[in-house]
């Protein structure tokens, strides 16, 4: 496991991602620093108008803008990676000979993209959290219940938000895994689970499959809000984990199904 | 890579040590089908505890894919595989770890240092020790002689380096049974030789090698036995003794008298061969049971002038040819 | 060598998620036992149920047949500044609110949308609005709790964007309960029609049956808890449908009494704060609405009405008629001028995001269509008439009843 996120965080690639993660509040705290002299014209991402009266919006925004395209995007990147990249090196081989033991490379592969989730969404909400005290005013935050916290209780919020958005992209994770098992390109499977993503989001913007939207892996990504509410609303919380499992069960079976039964010729 | 002085005389060939009946490797039947096409039909492989053992055979008949089989990287279509004491896949968990292997050519992490590259392969396997696995990692890199690149990134490394690379991760633990797929695969002469010793020093601390390699030169020089594989199928198996006297010997005469030569060899019922040279008259011995000192003293009794007779001893070239066919890479 | 079967799991987890989620429903729709109670002795029931500390989500979800604002509106939701839009987007589709109940005297309601929040909080004699999209705060101190009362429903219509007739922003079950208790009159027929099981709990299906043949309103059936008597929820069927048209009810409900913190707000900092009229004033205000009913079933009007709404018809077909310049205040234009365009039937405020007002406008275009003397919209349980002089009938009737009271 070490192992495995020594590997993975070695990567020129693995920081690549994180630093252009990095650059989403950067690039926002900059541009609305710039452009401060307008007031608010109610468009753009929710939050986006707050930034300028409290910099520790710049974390909320930026996750916003982040969770639709660029979280699902780098988390492809690393899901996709997990076996058909060791496959495309040949190390597959090698770990295989060791032995590592077929179940126990999916888990910690699986396990490996599910800390890159929380590193990539944690970046996200630290660098949001570190420009907006630098570049605005930094004070007790409004939640969207109007009531009003205090900046450790917000910094305990966002922690949980972290882990939120976290959970929310285990599915994607887990399918990503399942895809990775498919192929020996690992392109092929990243771009395949970024596509899923896109693909789920559109599903679940259509109301004519309402039907299908609590099925979608999606559908409760940007109710990380429910935790901005006094009290906090935990059932999207619940309800999303639940979603996620489901996800990881199905295709984690998936994948053990594939990669247990794989003739490794790569 | 640490150069052992020439213990040995250079001629490599060792009778097995071992007891026959104990096998590091045994298959029955080992089949490997892709479609309809059988990659590997039904092979016995028996290769004994101790030896070092050459499998070998062209491009392309079915190698690698025996060993993948062996391995568990690949399910076998139909057949058993015993490996160690172990029946695989079943006891792939407890059989591997005691197992080191080079499949295919090395695979790295480019973006890994030589060190952090072996550090990865050691941990995959649980049974090994954290504790000592950075002497291990370190020991493996001297014995290949990559102790002074460790830190270099691996995508820097030669082709060689990153063939040592990989020999240096089938070293990590010591091993009861060393699978190496075409170890010379990219090295220069002396990282040929290096090799070879390297191997004979593990044989000599008792590790049964099974060496794939599709040069016969390179079987010749380091193994006591040998199989040959040909379009999936076991052709040949056993010492190479054994495979060269099931070989043909030959003899060359160089004489003035060519015709009357001829006529004599004729005569004791071998068909003689030209070579554009008249003083020279070659067959092979293709009697039974006729020996060479016959042949000298029947030209002699005929009063042909010999200037020289020679015997060439079964050439293993000739006998892999008939075993594989035509396109056998025998110079590599 | 037969591997398949670790292709097992893989087959079995997905039949096994289904399973559970189909069994889940199963359960759910049991019908618990409860002793029998007559209409009345439910009534009261529910009566002495106002007295009960709570909290819990309330899931509303209209079917009215009105073309489904989500299309119409940017992925971040409504406006807040366009009533209109924010008034038809609570009529259509599905919302969630958190209900806080502390006896009669505290309550706040929190509507949960996508990314942001509405907020209504009922402390004695005081009551806070807030909109988080906006960022803006109302405040309103009432001198006693009659009044409160009174001021906590103008409020609410209010929210409603200032269009009483389609008040139905998501209230507290026990709220929407008494509203169509107080019409029980004698052309409704009440029944107890059996028991089912609302946010985990047993609960009497309380039955109002209209008896009039020209309503468009079915049914309302609401779920009372068979403990509390707190109303769980709120079904209205309209004629000839199959799905109820608007329902409103506890998905979970917790007895326990919420957390006192809850009901004290103050504005966060930054945010826009409105003050109401003061006391006296809205006193005065109050009385003029009072003195101006006419019937017992009139809705409140939005504060600033130029003139007084007439009434015609009585009982469940009664029609509401606002007199002429309601439909400019609605943020309706009346049609009377033939050029005026689908552009000019709504006021445009200055500061308007104009891809909401070409959403508002888009769904009008769907909803109104051409009629005899005026544009007209058709809902499941209601319908409205916007006369060519601007004037705005309301009732849950047909368009025919509206057009004929019109010319009257």
């Amino acid at each position: 496991m070490l192992s495995e996120i020594t590997v993975l965080f070695r990567r020129l690639r693995t920081w690549a991602m994180i630093g252009a993660l990095a650059l989403i509040p950067v690039l926002i705290a900059v541009v609305v620093r710039v452009s401060s002299d307008g007031s608010g014209s109610g468009r753009g991402p929710a939050f986006l108008n707050s930034i300028t009266q409290n910099g520790l919006f710049v974390s909320l925004t930026a996750l916003t803008v982040a969770i639709p395209l660029f979280l699902p995007l780098t988390i492809g990147v690393v899901a996709g990676d997990t076996i058909a990249g060791e496959a495309n090196l040949g190390t597959l081989r090698y770990l295989l000979v060791a032995p590592a033991g077929r179940i126990r490379l999916l888990l910690v592969k699986y396990a490996g993209a599910a800390l890159f989730c929380f590193v990539a969404t944690l970046t996200v909400v630290v660098t949001g959290g570190i420009i907006g005290a630098l570049l605005f005013p930094v004070g007790p935050v409004t939640l969207l219940s109007g009531d009003t916290v205090g900046i450790a209780g917000y910094f305990v919020r966002l922690l949980l938000l972290a882990l939120y958005v976290t959970v929310s992209l285990l599915g994607l994770s887990a399918i990503g895994l399942f895809i990775s098992t498919l192929t020996t390109i690992p392109v092929g499977a990243m771009a395949a689970t970024a596509a899923l993503a896109a693909v789920a989001q559109i599903l679940g913007a259509l109301p004519q499959l309402e039907w299908l939207h609590p099925w979608l892996f999606t559908n409760y990504w940007l109710g990380f809000a429910d935790l901005l509410r006094e009290p906090i609303v935990w059932t999207s919380f619940a309800d999303n984990a639940l979603l996620q499992a489901g996800y990881i069960a199905v295709f984690g079976t998936l994948a053990y199904g594939r990669f247990s039964t794989k003739d490794i010729l790569s | 890579m640490t150069i052992r002085p020439p213990e040995e005389s250079a001629l490599p060939v060792r009778t097995p040590r071992v007891n026959m009946a104990s096998l590091a490797i045994q298959t029955h039947g080992l089949t490997k089908v892709f479609g309809k096409q059988a990659v590997v039909g039904g092979i016995d492989l028996a290769v004994p505890s101790g030896t070092v053992f050459g499998f070998l055979g062209p491009n392309g008949s079915g190698k690698t894919t025996t060993i993948r089989m062996l391995l568990g990287l690949a399910a076998a279509s139909s057949g058993e595989i015993n490996l160690l004491d172990g029946v695989m896949p079943r006891d792939a968990r407890a059989v591997l770890p005691r197992v080191g292997a080079l499949v295919e050519g090395p695979a790295i992490y480019p973006f890994l240092s030589g060190r952090a590259n072996l550090q990865r392969f050691d941990a995959a396997d649980r049974h090994t020790s954290p504790s000592t696995r950075n002497a291990r990692v370190d020991a493996a890199l001297e014995r290949v002689g990559l102790g002074h690149a460790a830190t270099k990134r691996a995508h820097a490394y030669s082709l060689g380096m990153k063939q040592r690379l990989g020999i240096a991760n089938a070293l990590l633990a010591p091993r009861e049974l060393l699978i190496l797929d075409e170890p010379t695969n990219g090295l220069d002469p002396q990282g040929t030789r290096e090799v070879r010793n390297l191997i004979k020093s593990l044989s000599d601390d008792g590790t049964t090698i099974f060496v794939s390699s599709h040069l016969l030169a390179e079987v010749e020089q380091m193994c006591s036995m040998v199989a040959v594989m040909s379009a999936g199928r076991l052709v040949a198996q056993g010492t190479l003794d054994e495979l060269r006297s099931e070989g043909i010997a030959r003899v060359r005469v160089t004489t003035p008298d060519h015709v009357e030569a001829r006529r004599v060899l004729a005569g004791l019922g071998l068909d003689t061969e030209t070579h554009g040279r008249d003083d020279v008259v070659t067959a092979e011995l293709s009697v039974p049971g006729l020996l060479p000192e016959t042949v000298n003293a029947a030209l002699v009794r005929a009063d042909v002038r010999v200037r020289g007779f020679e015997t060439s001893g079964a050439s293993l070239e000739d006998r892999f040819v008939a075993l594989t066919g035509e396109g056998f890479d025998v110079a590599g | 060598m037969n591997k398949n079967w670790r292709w097992l799991p893989a087959g079995i987890v997905p039949a096994v998620i289904v399973a559970a989620s189909v069994s889940g429903t199963a359960v759910a729709e049991a019908q618990p036992q409860l002793p029998a109670k007559t209409a009345q002795e439910l009534l009261e029931f529910v009566a002495t149920g106002s007295d009960e500390a709570y909290s819990g989500t309330v899931e509303q979800e209209s079917n009215l047949g009105l073309p489904d604002i989500g299309m119409a509106t940017p992925p971040g939701g409504t406006s807040s500044s366009d009533p209109t839009s924010m008034a038809l987007e609570l009529l259509t589709g599905e919302h969630t609110a958190r209900v806080f109940v502390d006896g009669p005297d505290r309550a706040r309601v929190q509507v949960l949308d996508e990314l942001a929040e509405r907020d209504v909080i009922v402390n004695e004699n005081e009551i806070w609005s807030y909109d988080s999209r906006a960022n803006e705060a109302r405040h309103v101190v009432l001198p006693d709790k009659d009044a409160v009362k009174a001021e906590l429903e103008t409020k609410l219509q209010e929210n409603a964007a200032k269009h009483p007739e389609l008040q139905d922003l998501p209230r507290t079950p026990a709220e929407l309960a008494e509203t169509f208790l107080a019409k029980i009159d004698p052309d409704t027929a009440v029944t107890v029609s059996g028991t089912s099981r609302v946010a985990d709990r047993s609960a009497y299906e309380l039955l109002l049956t209209p008896e009039d043949p020209s309503t468009l309103i079915g049914s309302i059936s609401v779920s009372v808890d068979s403990e509390t008597g707190v109303p769980l929820g709120v079904a209205v069927q309209a004629k000839g449908q199959e799905d109820a048209a608007f329902e409103a009810g506890f998905s979970d409900v917790d007895f326990a009494a919420p957390d006192a913190g809850l009901f004290e707000f103050t504005p966060p900092a930054g945010a826009t704060v409105t003050e109401a009229p003061t006391a006296d004033e809205l006193e005065t205000e109050l009385k003029a609405k009072t003195e101006g009913k006419t019937g017992e079933n009139t809705q409140s009007l939005p504060a600033g009405s130029p003139e007084k709404p007439t009434v015609v018809g009585e009982g469940w077909s009664t029609i509401v008629e606002l007199p002429i310049g309601s439909a400019g205040l609605m943020g309706l234009k009346p049609g009377s001028d033939p050029d005026a365009g689908m552009g000019e039937i709504m006021e445009i405020e200055p500061g308007m995001d104009p891809e909401d007002i070409a959403g508002a406008q888009a769904m009008l275009d769907q909803a109104l269509t051409e009629v005899d003397g005026g544009r007209a919209l058709q809902t499941a349980l209601a319908s409205v008439l916007i006369t060519d002089d601007g004037r705005v009938l309301v009732g849950a009737v047909g368009i025919d009843q509206l057009i004929a009271a019109s010319q009257q």
